[in-house]
């Protein structure tokens, strides 16, 4: 630019700018987007040897400056919104589905309903969970009809407007209930108790006879939920080749391909899965949710469809920790040491398996306790409710567990006379002990952790007022 | 309806109907996606947006009501030359995990910062209760805010 | 009248599913200035796994941490990955990652190995820099190389790699097997002081010492542990999902579910338990769901200490808790009783 031009001279008046043509429009609200010039890099990043430096995230830079964008921030031309009408009642058939007054309102594009879904079922290890129920619904968080609709009030209004006809039938709540062979079955044609897993090791009766002392108790944890503070949300797309983009919060994208190849009949490469920016998910996003819920909608639209669960929608409908009851039996030697244990686990499996199996054997194989034990009999049961399904959340069963045996462990150690931190010393694994399924540990470090934890707490010296 | 707001600065009209909260507003007719929807009712904290120098939760606020007020969201910390020092302590500390919360998080602690200075870990603590985190349990959160004050101190010291 | 009890947590935790395979792929590209590209089919869920797994692609080339870009989630263009689940990141797609990132390096040797007139096998990849083993004096800045591999040689630095954690099934009768690698073990003590007059406890102070094989890095270890801690808080003493008598959820929402504010947060102090882990990346193994494990029980146990009421049942709410102390000071009343 002419540097004899001075800066006064190039600007234009209020008027000047009015008497412009009109079809030049200044756009009514310029985007505003920081990217500061100052884009030094933390030296931890940039120094070698990598490992042990404590490396800021570059993502962490983004997340401040509110640049990360979440699935929710993506917007794409002509989308839609849709949302899921819910249950309310845990147990029931179908009767009908009318969706004529949803479908007359202003601005709602489309519906879907569980029998237009090519393969209605998914699941980790059983597929037992529809995406939308088609003729039975298990629990009050289930998925009856959808809708997409052009703005998300739209949506949520066209929800009320959908009319569901039940038929309620018999519900069970409490596992230990739903085990009994007179209890209502959960899923027709198959027994309540889904999965079990045994562990054996040496002989529990046998060595229960030589304790010094034997100790029982019963332990029980509550349900709980992720709350990531992102819900679960996704965008599908289509493009003129028949192939799908699902920007989700989907943490497993190989698995939910695989999932969604199978429910809507479509070859794997044909699916494209983006998740590259998520808000936590502590296992509560580990398997697809709406996202072929989506895809069909945005087929039928032929526009992107958005779907975010409501913060009431990832309580009531995604998955949960699964709620345990635990009963120890454990036989000691008068030095406290374990020589014998028995262990009864009873697992609240919600609706629908999701996660289950795998969290029913983490916890069996767990709920021994990192301590050394010759004899131990474990048995552990997953029990369908219909309650809100039950599935991964961080720990898969072992907070349950370590809550029951550690609780145990006190209790014991209170009864001799033993001090909590000794009495686990002479219990704790050590390098090349033998797990509760004959495993030959290695880098095995209980004993570190517990002198580390004690000495920098101050165990022998914080001493408390009787 | 027609809303008139200041943000970051910058005047902005937007045209939405009654029922629009002040969030929706920001991220769906102005384009500023920071601040997040994480409730919608006012528990999490994630919308906070320093609307006339107080933080609020911009999805309790109607569009209508925010009519005529100045407003900071996050894109408006940082300028083209630099960082603010909440956020590269932020960064520095590994403050943020997901970085969901972060947003409103940072704007809790800058009005704290306005109104105090030098705050106790407590009355950082307290400032930043209607924050929540799933991710980072606060700790790494509090330190940053407290490194931040510092600098924000020192810099005054200087000038 | 308050009182302050003390209680220990101890735990182990595998890493990797239980027997199932579980596998992870990586690609690793070096670009032609010794920069290098990663992709991973991983998802980034807030953990900071990409900055790690960045971490262990850059120690293996001999590079820093913000040479390696990372790239992550896209079916497309990453390779597969079974997740960011069972705490397997680090271990399983980091593994994989070392793998790959080794390939691409021998790449990078043999092209260097006639520059520097040596043999492959006697190079290493140190401080940005090609070097010869035992002789540093000899060496190429990796970006050289890397250039001469791409553009002279036509010889691309690119390696790919997947990693499946070595397991044995499980007798179906007494489960016995390997169903897991490797695992790591933590203990957490709570401090926590109880209003007997309310039932209300205050966890006041947490120490964690926690495993993870290497601490790749120190700094998101910490906010595992911190955050996994904030988690057992809160399972320890406030959420909890009510259902009423129709299986309808009563409370949810963030108004009625109460989980943790930084108000409700003990102070914490973190040691990282440093060991090697030999069949882990650089000796690194995993610690994203273990921080959540002992703390419930940890809290629990020094609610037993303070006011020696044994709380069975999660959360240990203020009700729960004063009711097991009331119940508790009944029962020694007529224990004393018979005496009078």
């Amino acid at each position: 630019m002419d540097d004899n031009v001075k800066v006064q001279d190039r600007e234009a008046t209020l008027e000047e700018l009015r008497e412009a043509d009109d079809n030049l429009r200044l756009p009514a609200v310029p985007e505003h987007v920081s990217y500061p010039i100052e884009t030094a890099t933390p030296e931890a990043r940039t120094q070698t040897p990598a490992v042990g430096q404590r490396a800021a995230r570059p993502d962490g830079r983004l997340h401040g400056l509110g640049q990360t964008k979440y699935i929710d921030d993506l917007s794409f031309p002509g989308m839609l919104h849709a949302k899921i009408k819910r249950a309310g009642i845990s147990k029931a058939r179908i009767k009908s589905i009318d969706l004529s007054e949803a479908e007359k309102m202003p601005g709602v594009m489309a519906t879907l309903v569980g029998g237009e879904i090519p393969v209605n079922s998914f699941g980790p290890s059983f597929q037992d969970q529809p995406l939308i129920c088609e003729d039975m619904v298990y629990h009050a968080g289930d998925a009856v009809a959808a809708v997409a609709a052009t703005t998300e009030q739209l949506a949520l209004d066209a929800l009320e407007k959908i009319k569901v006809e039940y038929e309620p039938l018999e519900p069970v709540y409490d596992p230990i209930e739903a085990m009994k062979e007179d209890a209502p079955q959960v899923h027709e044609g198959s027994s309540n108790i889904y999965s079990s897993k045994v562990i054996k090791k040496g002989d529990v009766d046998e060595a229960f006879k030589t304790a010094y002392r034997i100790y029982e108790n019963t332990f029980s944890t509550q349900m709980v939920e992720h709350v990531p503070m992102e819900p679960h949300a996704s965008i599908a797309e289509w493009d003129g080749n028949g192939r799908i983009t699902l920007h989700s919060s989907l943490g497993r994208i190989t698995l939910g391909r695989a999932d969604i190849a199978r429910v809507l009949e479509l070859p794997i490469n044909r699916i494209r899965i983006i998740a590259t920016v998520v808000g936590g998910n502590f296992g509560g996003k580990n398997e697809i949710t709406t996202e072929p819920i989506l895809a069909l909608l945005s087929k039928k639209t032929g526009r992107p469809v958005k779907g975010v669960y409501t913060r009431e929608d990832e309580f009531m409908s995604s998955t949960t920790r699964h709620p345990f009851i635990m009963d120890y039996k454990t036989g000691v030697d008068k030095d406290g040491k374990i020589v014998a244990r028995k262990v009864r686990l009873v697992c609240d499996g919600g609706a629908y398996c999701s996660w289950t199996e795998t969290t029913l054997g983490k916890a069996s194989i767990l709920s021994a306790g990192p301590y050394n034990i010759d004899n131990l009999e474990v048995e552990a049961y997953a029990v369908y409710t219909n309650k809100t399904m039950t599935g991964a959340m961080r720990g898969f069963g072992a907070p349950q567990v370590c809550f029951a045996y550690e609780s145990h462990m006190d209790d014991i150690a209170h009864d001799l006379g033993i001090d909590p931190l000794e009495i686990r010393r002479r219990n704790a694994f050590h390098e090349g002990s033998s797990s509760p399924t004959g495993q030959m540990l290695h880098s095995v470090v209980v004993q570190d952790s517990l002198d580390m934890a004690a000495e920098r707490f101050g165990w022998e010296d914080r001493k408390y007022e009787a | 309806m027609d809303v008139t707001v200041t943000v970051n600065g910058e005047t902005k009209t937007a045209s939405v109907p009654p029922e629009t909260t002040l969030l929706k507003m920001l991220r769906e007719e102005l384009n500023l996606t920071g601040a997040k929807l994480g409730c919608d009712v006012g528990d999490c904290g994630a919308c906070t947006v320093i609307v006339d120098g107080i933080a609020i939760n911009a999805c309790l606020m109607l569009a209508g009501q925010a009519e005529g007020k100045t407003i900071q969201t996050i894109e408006g910390m940082a300028s083209l030359d630099s960082y603010h020092p909440l956020q590269r302590n932020f960064e520095e500390l590994g403050a943020l995990q997901c970085g969901f919360c972060g947003p409103g998080m940072i704007l809790s602690a800058k009005q704290l910062l306005d109104d105090n200075p030098d705050p106790s870990k407590e009355e950082i603590q307290d400032a930043l209760s209607g924050n929540l985190c799933r991710c980072t349990g606060y700790t790494k959160i509090v330190e940053a805010v407290a490194d931040a004050a510092r600098e924000m101190r020192g810099d005054k010291q200087a000038a | 009248m308050k009182r302050k009890g003390k209680g220990i947590g101890c735990m182990w935790y595998p890493i990797g599913f239980t027997v199932a395979a579980n596998p992870s792929a990586a690609t690793v590209k070096v670009n032609e200035d010794g920069t290098a590209t990663l992709l991973t089919g991983t998802v980034e869920t807030g953990q900071g796994s990409l900055t790690v797994l960045g971490q262990i692609a850059a120690e293996e080339l001999g590079i820093s941490t913000d040479d390696v870009h990372v790239v992550s989630a896209d079916t497309d263009t990453t390779p597969m990955d079974t997740g960011a689940i069972a705490s397997r990141t680090t271990y399983v797609t980091g593994n994989a990652i070392k793998l790959a990132a080794e390939r691409a390096k021998d790449i990078l040797f043999e092209v260097a190995a006639p520059m520097m007139r040596v043999k492959p096998e006697q190079l290493e990849a140190v401080d940005r820099k090609i070097q010869v083993k035992g002789f540093p004096q000899r060496y190429l800045p990796i970006g050289e190389v890397a250039l001469q591999a791409q553009f002279i040689q036509g010889q691309v630095p690119i390696g790919s790699a997947s990693y499946n954690p070595p397991t044995v099934e499980m007798d179906p009768e007494t489960g016995q097997g390997k169903p897991f690698s490797t695992y790591v073990y933590a203990t957490q003590i709570a401090e926590v002081e109880v209003d007997d007059e309310t039932g209300e406890v205050d966890v006041i102070y947490m120490a964690a010492a926690h495993d993870c094989g290497t601490a790749i890095n120190p700094m998101l270890v910490e906010g595992q542990i911190q955050g996994g801690i904030s988690m057992g808080v809160g399972y320890a003493l406030q959420e909890e999902m009510l259902f009423d008598e129709n299986g309808v959820q009563i409370n949810p929402n963030l108004t009625n579910y109460i989980m943790p504010t930084s108000l409700d947060m003990p102070d914490i102090d973190v040691d990282i338990v440093e060991n090697f882990d030999p069949t882990g990346p650089f000796g690194a193994k995993g610690v994203g769901e273990p921080t959540a494990v002992p703390t419930a029980a940890a809290i629990c146990n020094a609610i037993y200490d303070a006011v020696g009421v044994r709380i069975t049942s999660l959360p240990a709410t203020a009700e729960k808790v004063l009711k097991a102390i009331k119940e508790k000071k009944a029962n020694e009343q007529k224990q004393l009783a018979p005496a009078e």
